[in-house]
């Protein structure tokens, strides 16, 4: 942000050291001859950065600038091309920004890519007309008063940017038309976050729609290379959210992403690159961004963890939970910082969050059933782990397992049940899902047993063929010597 | 009991004249000498050839020949019958152990020049077998459906598509369409158990017959002898045991074989995941995958591994018809150039396969 300032800085300067081109606009005979008539293109252009710079009318339009004769002027001959059409409105505006040489001609320092970066975007597609790209510079910057991105009165001034990005995008007929499946209500969701009604009141720092998507470069959210990709989301709104020089004035933790980034849903996304984890706007939304309240958060969590959010909802901490205010999954399982639940969140040791409410003394009956579900839970990881154990030596000794081993995930997902079961505070319900995983683990065990006895019973088998075969052997051996001596 | 044998014996005799046979038989010789060993590898080989059809029928029993059920009745097989997994190893041992007894078999006749007149039709439908062994090994190897299995396949029926004219049809036949899929199995297990069985059963009984009609043959310095200095042995009894001893205690290795080292069934195999690293054939096709690395991408206008497969066809059917071209032999004479090259193919085999091997 701070490099486009300084290069917007850079062009106003400019416009005051090209001030002697101003005094030969003034003999711009396309603009006098324009104003005189009342023109409001003419009057629009007045206010331009490119009037300010000197650049007559002809640079877009063509044309003899120097003649005040309107027909020479406007000629063929003159190169007079009229108002640019489509792809020529653009071509217009490329021929300069999209030279260096051109720029450093004016003293301008802003990049040249955008034309390159346009093309490449989801608006660089062809319109419906199949003639001409979808957006072209003025669809944004408009024709005759282009104004420094700085300036208030520009369309891309961070406050207005909304407004022109919305004459679009919440138009539902011209929408349809491109991608019925957009949504169109981002401005109105936008005006309902903390960042819309922030930009509303004329504060410019809160992101717009630039600020996410980008603006020359605007790729599908579906790219990869999207800024607004699963993936790509938490960097983006660490740019700003991360920086604590920018949010100062908001007071307001920065550390979120930092945190983020070690929980299990920032591990899943950033490392593992699982799309389907949470990325920041997963949990607060995107164009309506603002923080869960209390009340909502299980709803938030439950879009995903429906079954613990339902599960909670009907259990006794519900009530509980409302009535001291408290925050439903966060409170034990943090926001940002999220890991992954172990069962050592479960019961009454140090670690554990059960016993920061149900003290021994004071709430013994919590207490006891958190003490209880942890020893179940434990019993079942120890007895799936004792199945395994059986199974893979029995696997090593070269025994078919593979219906053992599959069996025993059974074993695994009553734990993974009894985990979830757990935000039932049921003993009863909780207890249920662990003995069916008990019962697997038994089962499993035994046929591990069986397989390593099998693989014994099979060596004390061989032994014994080995020896009967073998003396079989010696004895045909040996009646081979007899007939072979009686022979000679 | 000695008697019920004999009542036995004589019930049949009357009916069939077992006599004759013994008789027959008795007066059968086989020469006695310094590499008098190698005749043993027939009977060796014919003894695994029953093992595989034994066991191969009691595998039958439980395995089903479709893509979405082979791997699964193997496992059946190996996990819940009775023995199975006893039964599918030594099927497994025993196929190895055939394939190499036959090797050595056909390099012992070959050193002997056996197959010098009058025994041209024994060598040759020797031959066959020995090119049928490889062809069980190969249709065989398919019929788990494991992931090795697969791949392994998909790789040689690619090496047959590179033959020229015939290549890309005898692939497709083979494949029982353009990829190895659940058509592929079918097939390679109609080949495996009935076609293939069919064709080298009644190669094994002329082969079978004509070592009965013409005898064993006699080592080429045995002409020089006089008929007392020819140290021979019976074919019936003495042979006969010595053959049955050797069964036993090679029943012996199978049984530990199976034991120590039971046959591994692996993955199922899954055409949308990419091959194995470093995927191989099995031992005995090796040699020949590892020499086609070796050839340039292009000799002259034609592909490399095109010329490598011509080569090793061209070489096997001089080597199917080496009766017919060492006339040397033939007429008694010696013939140092078959040594040679028979020395040489041992070497090349064995280096190959141990290059393929390490690789």
């Amino acid at each position: 942000m701070s490099k486009i300032l300084i290069i917007i800085l850079f062009i106003v300067q400019s416009g005051l050291l090209f001030s002697a081109d101003k005094n030969q606009l003034v003999k711009d005979q396309c603009y006098i001859c324009h104003e005189s008539v009342g023109s409001t293109e003419a009057d629009l252009y007045k206010k331009d950065i490119h009037f300010k710079m000197g650049i007559s009318c002809s640079a877009c339009h063509g044309g003899d600038d120097m003649s005040d004769d309107m027909d020479k002027a406007m000629s063929k001959a003159a190169g007079y091309k009229g108002v640019p059409k489509g792809n020529e409105i653009t071509q217009a505006c490329v021929k300069c920004h999209a030279s260096s040489e051109m720029m450093k001609k004016f003293g301008a320092k802003i990049p040249t890519n955008q034309f390159e970066l346009l093309k490449a975007s989801v608006h660089g597609r062809l319109a419906l007309d199949g003639t001409q790209r979808i957006v072209q510079c003025i669809t944004c910057h408009n024709a005759h008063g282009i104004v420094e991105v700085t300036n208030p009165a520009s369309p891309v001034y961070p406050t207005n940017i909304p407004g022109t990005c919305g004459k679009c995008h919440s138009n539902p007929a011209y929408m349809r038309s491109y991608n019925p499946s957009l949504p169109v209500d981002q401005l109105s969701k936008y005006r309902t976050s903390v960042h819309g009604m922030r930009n509303a009141k004329g504060d410019p720092k809160p992101a717009q729609c630039e600020s996410c998507h980008g603006s020359h470069g605007i790729l599908p959210v579906k790219d990869p290379r999207s800024s607004v990709y699963p993936t790509n989301v938490p960097a983006t709104c660490s740019h700003c959210h991360s920086n604590a020089e920018y949010m100062k004035s908001y007071n307001i933790p920065t550390d979120q992403f930092a945190k983020y980034s070690k929980s299990v849903h920032g591990i899943a996304l950033l490392q593992k690159h699982d799309v389907s984890a949470p990325a920041c706007n997963s949990c607060h939304g995107n164009h309506a961004a603002t923080p869960p309240g209390i009340e909502s958060i299980s709803k938030v969590c439950g879009s995903c963890h429906a079954l613990n959010a339902e599960l909670f909802s009907s259990s006794p901490h519900k009530k509980a939970f409302d009535n001291l205010k408290l925050p439903e999954c966060q409170t034990c399982h943090s926001n940002h910082l999220i890991i992954t639940a172990t069962d050592k969140l479960l019961g009454v040791s140090p670690d554990a969050v059960c016993s920061r409410c149900h003290l021994q003394n004071k709430s013994p009956k919590g207490y006891y059933v958190a003490k209880e579900m942890r020893h179940m839970i434990d019993s079942l990881e120890s007895s799936e782990k004792n199945a395994m154990n059986l199974i893979q030596t029995a696997e090593q000794k070269g025994m078919e397992i593979a219906e053992a081993k599959f069996k025993l995930k059974d074993a695994k997902q009553a734990r993974l049940e009894a985990k979830t079961m757990v935000h039932s505070f049921d003993e009863a319900k909780f207890n249920e899902v662990v003995d069916k995983g008990l019962k697997v683990t038994s089962a499993v065990k035994i046929e591990g047993a069986d397989a390593i006895h099998e693989f014994y019973f099979r060596r004390i088998g061989l032994g014994i063929s080995v020896a009967m075969i073998s003396f079989l052997a010696l004895v045909l051996y040996l009646y081979i010597r007899r007939i072979e001596r009686k022979r000679k | 009991m000695k008697n019920f044998w004999k009542k036995l014996y004589d019930w049949v005799n009357e009916r069939v004249q077992l006599d004759d046979l013994v008789k027959f038989m008795g007066k059968k010789y086989v020469p006695v000498h310094r590499h008098s060993i190698w005749y043993y590898f027939g009977g060796v080989s014919l003894f695994f050839f029953v093992i595989q059809v034994v066991t191969g029928i009691l595998l039958l029993f439980y395995y089903k020949g479709s893509s979405d059920l082979a791997f699964e009745s193997v496992q059946f097989i190996m996990a819940k019958v009775q023995f199975g997994w006893l039964v599918r190893s030594i099927h497994a041992w025993s196929a190895n152990l055939f394939i190499l007894s036959v090797f050595v078999h056909m390099f012992s006749v070959y050193f002997e020049k056996a197959y010098r007149k009058p025994r041209e039709i024994t060598w040759v439908t020797g031959m066959l077998m020995f090119f049928m062994c490889l062809g069980f090994g190969f249709s065989g190897y398919l019929l788990p459906w494991n992931t090795l299995s697969f791949f392994a396949t998909k790789v040689g029926t690619d090496i047959t598509g590179a033959v020229p004219v015939i290549g890309e049809p005898l692939k497709i036949f083979i494949r029982g369409g353009e990829d190895v899929n659940g058509a592929t199995l079918s097939r390679l297990f109609g080949f495996h158990v009935a076609l293939f069985p069919g064709i080298f059963t009644i190669l094994l009984a002329v082969h079978l017959i004509l070592i009965q009609r013409q005898g064993i043959s006699e080592p080429m310095h045995f002409k020089e002898k006089n008929p007392s200095e020819k140290k021979t042995m019976p074919f019936f009894p003495n042979f006969i045991l010595r053959d049955l001893l050797l069964w036993l205690l090679v029943l012996n290795l199978l049984a530990v074989l199976a034991v120590f080292f039971p046959a591994d069934l692996g993955h199922k195999a899954d055409p949308f995941s990419s091959a194995p690293a470093g995927i191989k054939p099995e031992w005995y096709f090796l040699f020949m995958f590892q020499s086609l690395k070796y050839f340039p991408s292009h000799i002259f206008f034609a592909e490399g591994e095109t010329v490598g497969i011509l080569l090793f066809g061209a070489a096997g059917i001089l080597w199917l018809l080496v009766p017919f071209w060492d006339m040397k032999s033939s007429r008694g004479e010696r013939n140092r150039f078959i040594n040679y090259l028979g020395l040489f193919a041992v070497m090349f085999i064995i280096i190959l396969t141990f290059l393929g091997w390490r690789s």
